[in-house]
């Protein structure tokens, strides 16, 4: 069975090419406007990591980090940060809130894949 | 003629006008540029499936014409090889005809190289090209994140204006602003002067 992905970026767009990329390499993909809809789509659901940006209205990634690792279920969700961010500072809120990988947007789908595979949970 | 207020209020006039004019056209340039994103995108979405499908075609057609135990061109070896050793016991004319049906084999063979060798590098463009639209596409999402900035940074500069007891000392201003930037190129366009290092773009730091 494919392993989904929950994708969660304000930009419409910008979710749309981060699926479009996973569906190509056979990922199920959820796509999630900011944290607070993200977190209301995981109810319990099986997920193999979470990629997430970091700038969003009503919950910023980084809080979404926060809020899914204190849910039992999702502890050990290996997220990864895909954000236009690059500063020190702002890796380390991401290290800090229990973030896997921050990776600086533009990507490219072979460098994205490649962390997938590295980090997504069967 | 002069005017018949103080400079300073005739701008605020003008401020007051201009801005809200500013703030509509940048928030609906940004709409319209993410909903023109977002139907390329659709339709690359429904492309992007038969590229896939071609790219693995070819990729079985160079496999199928590999050296290898189960490729053609082996295929071909191993039947030369196979007919060679009997032919001088054949008589001319069935020698001549087993000569005949191995130089067709070859010349199939040849053919099928010659088309796939094309295509096989045509697919390899096509996915080149895939991977740069890809990151073509995202560059939206930096213009849509720049164009919000600033429309909310014109809302802030019209409050301020209806406000008597605004806070408008340029440095903190400017310093509020330059706060909310989140990419390299952002804080170089404020202060094109001060150093800043250059994005990594696409660079992955894993925790």
């Amino acid at each position: 069975m494919a392993q989904t992905i929950l994708v969660i970026d304000d930009s419409a767009s910008l979710r749309q090419v981060v699926a479009m990329a996973l569906q190509g390499a056979g990922y199920e993909v959820l796509q999630a406007g900011d944290g607070q809809a993200a977190l209301a789509l995981l109810d319990g659901r099986k997920i193999g990591m979470a990629i997430c940006d970091v700038n969003m209205p009503r919950m910023n990634g980084i809080e979404f980090v926060k809020a899914a690792k204190a849910l039992s279920a999702y502890r050990f969700l290996p997220i990864l940060m895909l954000t236009t961010e690059s500063q020190e500072s702002k890796k380390e809120e991401g290290k800090a809130a229990g973030a896997k990988a921050w990776m600086v947007k533009p990507f490219s789908p072979a460098s994205l894949l490649n962390a997938v595979s590295k980090l997504c949970l069967p | 003629m002069k005017p018949t207020v103080p400079q300073s209020q005739a701008l605020v006039d003008l401020c007051a006008a201009v801005l809200p004019v500013w703030a509509r056209q940048l928030a609906s340039s940004r709409h319209q540029s993410e909903l023109a994103v977002t139907e390329m995108l659709s339709a690359f979405a429904e492309i992007g499936p038969h590229l896939d499908k071609a790219s693995r075609q070819s990729g079985q057609i160079t496999a199928a014409l590999a050296q290898g135990a189960d490729g053609i061109t082996q295929l071909a070896v191993a039947c030369d090889q196979e007919l060679r050793p009997i032919l001088a016991g054949l008589e001319a004319p069935a020698a001549a005809a087993v000569e005949r049906a191995l130089a067709m084999v070859h010349a199939s063979v040849d053919a099928l190289e010659q088309i796939a060798k094309p295509f096989a590098h045509e697919t390899q463009m096509v996915s080149e090209q895939v991977e740069r639209m890809y990151r073509g596409f995202q560059y939206q999402d930096r213009i849509s994140q720049m164009m919000t900035l600033l429309h909310e940074d014109i809302e802030r500069l019209q409050a301020a204006m209806n406000t008597p007891d605004a806070d408008t000392n340029v440095a903190v201003w400017l310093a509020r602003l330059e706060a909310q930037y989140v990419m390299t190129e952002q804080r170089h366009q404020h202060n094109p002067a001060a150093g800043h290092a250059a994005a990594g773009d696409d660079e992955t730091t894993f925790f």
